[in-house]
């Protein structure tokens, strides 16, 4: 006969599990680099050196995490397999606001008015999706993908206005950068605190996760408060997405191939997701940070971790996809 | 016995408490003008079983989404067990009340066990996970309808009528003291259909539960109901037993179309053979 | 002998007769009794400085744009103002470092790793002045930081000696127009560009002051410029975008400068980089602008 029963203790052995392979990860991506430190005669420089990479560590972890569950929840939203972090406009209004604010008045408070703008538009999107107090998937999808797409413009429209000096600069950020430049450990806590509440506050909802998903209807009838978890997924994703976007700008293809990647090693039931997505997310963050630091160091240069997650991630989702595609269904 | 042959609708026959299940001149409209239900007033005993019959458009589907707690009418109320349906906090109320939909879309990826085991959700705790009566009770409800061998298969790859008995296996894993079923036999073919029928009634008699089934075939109905509920625009037409609704006087002006009413002789009911239209 | 070269030789001599002075180094800037200087420019025109004044082997890294001169080319590359490889720099243990923005947290992350950053500025002659002065006292230099403002001013003063006396037409100076956009960066006033042009005997076509403002072709005609030099330098001196430049000038046939046949490609770097090759650079901008002898322009 197919599974075995999802109880506390097996719940709890994968979680351990999944955090295990997050802390080897982060541990490899200290420990490693293109400097090689170990070999150095001096130790002050040495630390100097691992502080940088905890913190780039330590960032990629959150972002990672932030990113993957707020895709799993969007997709759960959304009844939408393509949904991922950035499509209800949440990274445009931080990207916003982070892009104004380096601009115009303080490189410093940045961060701050990212989360703002994510604020901001998480309000401006439920106002124009709401009806009657509920949000439909359907309605909330094209609101925000049109304010999406009203804040792409905007972008665009403050690159087009400044000077090309500083136009790189904007180009540069809105490939997602995990920089250890100007750290803000600060920001790194606010990131880390949302993921461990995001993260306990769907292992809650997971439950009415998978009943939604087989239907609204059905959901209901079994005793999902429907419409209360539409409102407090959406709130509590964005956030997570706008705190991780004002941190390290929009990057791309984690949100939305996490969840899919576990979907095909665990099957579609959330409750054993939302602790997996968590720590793969981070991991994979970390791993992407670390490969663009080695390139830097042979190189010299090297394409933002955004750009080397789409470039990498790609062609190994289409492979699994291809390969597990017929499996997927003789898993049980 | 005798309980069970009392007309249960008259309210001066119902126990002190009032009928297990009473709607009060329920009103809803899905929009502003368009009524669907008007002052629709019905009271059903426990441990029945009994069918809504009406023609399409007639508001069956609507009531049933009102009774599970999915609709809030706009006049009127709903009362279970005495207490109105809105006082009874959700998950409470999905213990006690389980609902079968017409449609099911098929959801990405769960097997047919992890679909029944959806129905103990109300019983689980805040994670959700499952303990060992909750799937002792999957496995019985997968048992009773016959789906036993689909247990590990994805729900997408069972055909339709293999679906749909997956599904009331989920209602029926739920426990309840009320089912609610909109028309549980659309895809099924005859020994299915009398087979889920048959359980039905079985879990009316044998466990005092009360079923609420909307049906289309007015035969299957006729066969297997302790009551009927004739729903017509918006209202109840006539209500009964099957004797009392089953005849072509009542049926012909509800759904506009001549009938024509036998008896089966092995079971004493009626079943219903439609004529051309005139 | 070409520009290039020409430079070159100037650098070099400059380097040379500064080694002569190091040995006499000013004792105002001390990192330490017998800690010697290791020196990190992220900024060409500094790199090229601080080889004029002889104090190129004391650096230890430079910026991927850094290239000039050649020698600097070899030294490892630590990135740019955007994107700092933050190990390699702790990896080259710099114990000075310069660079050219107005970003504090440039300068606030460099001091956190436990490097002394100047952050300098060049964007007008006074600030090169005080750029080259800065530079001289933070590496003990003051001789050869000397020896370089007196070069720069001495040429920039001989040029001014040539065109003296002769007709000051309005001159555009701009950069290309980058593929699909309707705007052209040019000098505005104010900038070092805008005062070689003033030394070089010519009038700034772009009345108001700015950095590098941006333009549209209708503002080019109202400014009615004699004279466009556009400096094509990089990716866009391949022949065929020369090619390019010249025609989406030639469309605008308003321009006086159009009309005369006045519209001139050049492809020098040194004529934007406020370094030690101002001198050269007001020379070959008078050339060009009077149409004298001395090499012919490309």
């Amino acid at each position: 006969m197919p599974i075995r029963p999802l109880t506390f203790r097996r719940y709890l052995l994968a979680i351990t599990g999944w955090a295990a392979v997050w802390l080897v990860v982060s541990a490899a991506a200290v420990v490693l680099g293109a400097e090689n430190i170990w070999a150095w005669p001096s130790w002050e420089s040495a630390r100097t050196v691992l502080g940088l990479r905890l913190y780039a560590v330590l960032t990629a972890s959150a972002v990672g995490a932030a990113l993957a569950l707020a895709g799993l929840a969007f997709q759960a939203l959304l009844r939408n397999p393509l949904a991922d972090p950035f499509i209800l406009g949440v990274s445009g209004g931080a990207s916003l606001g982070v892009v104004l604010s380096s601009l115009f008045l303080s490189v410093l408070a940045a961060p701050l008015f990212g989360f703002v703008g994510a604020l901001l538009t998480v309000g401006v999107v439920y106002a124009v999706a709401q009806r009657r107090g509920r949000l439909e998937p359907y309605t909330l999808l094209l609101s925000g993908v049109i304010i999406n797409a009203f804040y792409g413009a905007a972008i665009m429209l403050v690159t087009a206005l400044i000077d090309p000096e500083s136009r790189g600069d904007v180009a540069y950020w809105m490939m997602g950068c995990i920089s250890t430049f100007g750290a803000r450990w600060w920001l790194v806590g606010v990131v880390g605190g949302l993921v461990v509440a995001a993260a306990v506050l769907f292992a809650f909802l997971a439950k009415g996760f998978n009943l939604v998903a087989v239907g609204e209807d059905t959901a209901g009838a079994l005793g999902v408060p429907v419409d209360r978890l539409r409102l407090v997924t959406f709130v509590a994703a964005s956030l997570v997405t706008g705190a991780s976007v004002a941190l390290a700008g929009p990057i791309g293809f984690v949100g939305l191939i996490c969840p899919h990647l576990l979907r095909m090693v665990l099957g579609p039931d959330h409750r054993r997701l939302v602790p997996a997505t968590v720590f793969l997310g981070a991991s994979l963050l970390v791993v992407a940070d670390l490969a663009t630091r080695l390139l830097m160091g042979l190189g010299g240069q090297a394409p933002p971790v955004g750009v080397l997650t789409a470039m990498a991630g790609g062609p190994f989702f289409i492979y699994l996809l291809r390969t597990r595609w017929r499996r997927k269904t003789e898993i049980r | 016995m005798a309980a069970k042959d009392r007309n249960p609708l008259t309210p001066d026959d119902a126990p002190a408490a009032g009928p297990y299940l009473a709607v009060e001149g329920v009103e809803f409209a899905y929009a502003p003008g368009t009524p669907v239900l008007r002052g629709f007033s019905m009271g059903l005993a426990r441990g029945r079983l009994a069918c809504l019959l009406g023609p399409n458009g007639s508001g069956k589907t609507t009531l049933l989404r009102i009774l599970v707690g999915l609709l809030d009418p706009q006049a009127g109320q709903v009362r279970l067990a005495g207490t109105p349906l809105a006082d009874y906090p959700r998950a409470a109320l999905a213990r006690r009340v389980a609902y079968v939909p017409q449609e099911t879309l098929a959801a990405v990826g769960f097997t047919a066990l992890e679909t029944v085991l959806m129905g103990r959700s109300p019983h689980t705790g805040a994670l959700g996970f499952e303990s060992p009566a909750d799937w002792r009770a999957a496995r019985e409800a997968l048992r009773r309808t016959d789906t036993e061998r689909f247990a590990g298969r994805n729900l997408d790859e069972l055909s339709g009528g293999e679906r749909q008995r997956v599904i009331i296996a989920r209602a029926l894993a739920q426990e309840p003291d009320l089912i609610l079923l909109d028309e549980p036999t659309s895809f099924l073919d005859i020994k299915h259909q009398h087979d889920i029928y048959g359980l039905l009634a079985g879990l009316v008699r044998d466990e005092g539960k009360t079923v609420v089934a909307v049906s289309h075939d007015l035969s299957l109905a006729a066969a297997y109901a302790d009551d009927l509920v004739l729903v017509d625009e918006g209202r109840v037409a006539a209500s009964g037993p099957p004797e009392a609704v089953i005849r072509p006087e009542v049926l012909s002006p509800v759904y506009d179309t001549p009938v024509e009413v036998r008896t089966d002789e092995t079971t004493g009911r009626p079943y219903v053979l439609p004529r051309p239209p005139r | 002998m070409n520009r290039a070269t020409r430079y070159l030789g100037l650098v070099l001599a400059l380097a040379m007769a500064a080694g002569g002075c190091d040995e006499s180094a000013s004792p105002e800037r001390d990192v330490g009794e017998d800690e010697p200087l290791r020196i990190l420019s992220l900024a060409p025109n500094v790199t090229e400085i601080l080889f004029a004044m002889g104090q190129g082997k004391r650096m230890v890294g430079r910026s991927t744009y850094c290239k000039f001169p050649p020698q600097a080319a070899r030294l490892p590359a630590v990135g740019d103002t955007i994107n700092m490889n933050l190990e390699k720099i702790v990896a080259l243990k710099p114990n000075l470092a310069l660079v050219v923005t107005k970003r504090d947290d440039v300068v606030r992350t460099l001091e956190g790793l436990g490097v002394h950053t100047v952050a300098l500025e060049c964007d007008t002659m006074a600030e090169l002045y005080q750029t080259i002065d800065t530079i001289g006292r933070e590496t003990g230099a003051m001789g050869p930081a000397m020896n370089l403002r007196d070069m720069i001013r001495d040429g920039l003063s001989a040029v001014r000696r040539r065109v003296a006396g002769r007709p000051r037409p309005k001159v555009l100076f701009a950069f290309p127009m980058t593929v699909g956009s309707a705007k052209m960066m040019v000098a505005g006033r104010g900038t070092f560009v805008d005062e070689l042009l003033d030394v070089a005997g010519a009038e700034n076509a772009y009345p108001e002051a700015g950095d590098w403002p941006t333009i549209t072709p209708q503002q080019a005609v109202a400014m009615a410029p004699e004279i466009v030099i556009v400096n094509a330098v990089g990716d866009q001196a391949a022949p065929d975008r020369i090619e390019a430049i010249r025609r989406a000038w030639a469309d605008l046939k308003g321009v006086p400068a159009v009309v005369k046949g006045r519209v001139i490609v050049l492809q020098d770097a040194y004529l934007t980089i406020p370094g030690p090759g101002v001198g050269l650079a007001a020379e070959r901008l008078a050339n060009v602008i009077h149409g004298l002898p001395g090499e012919p322009g490309r």
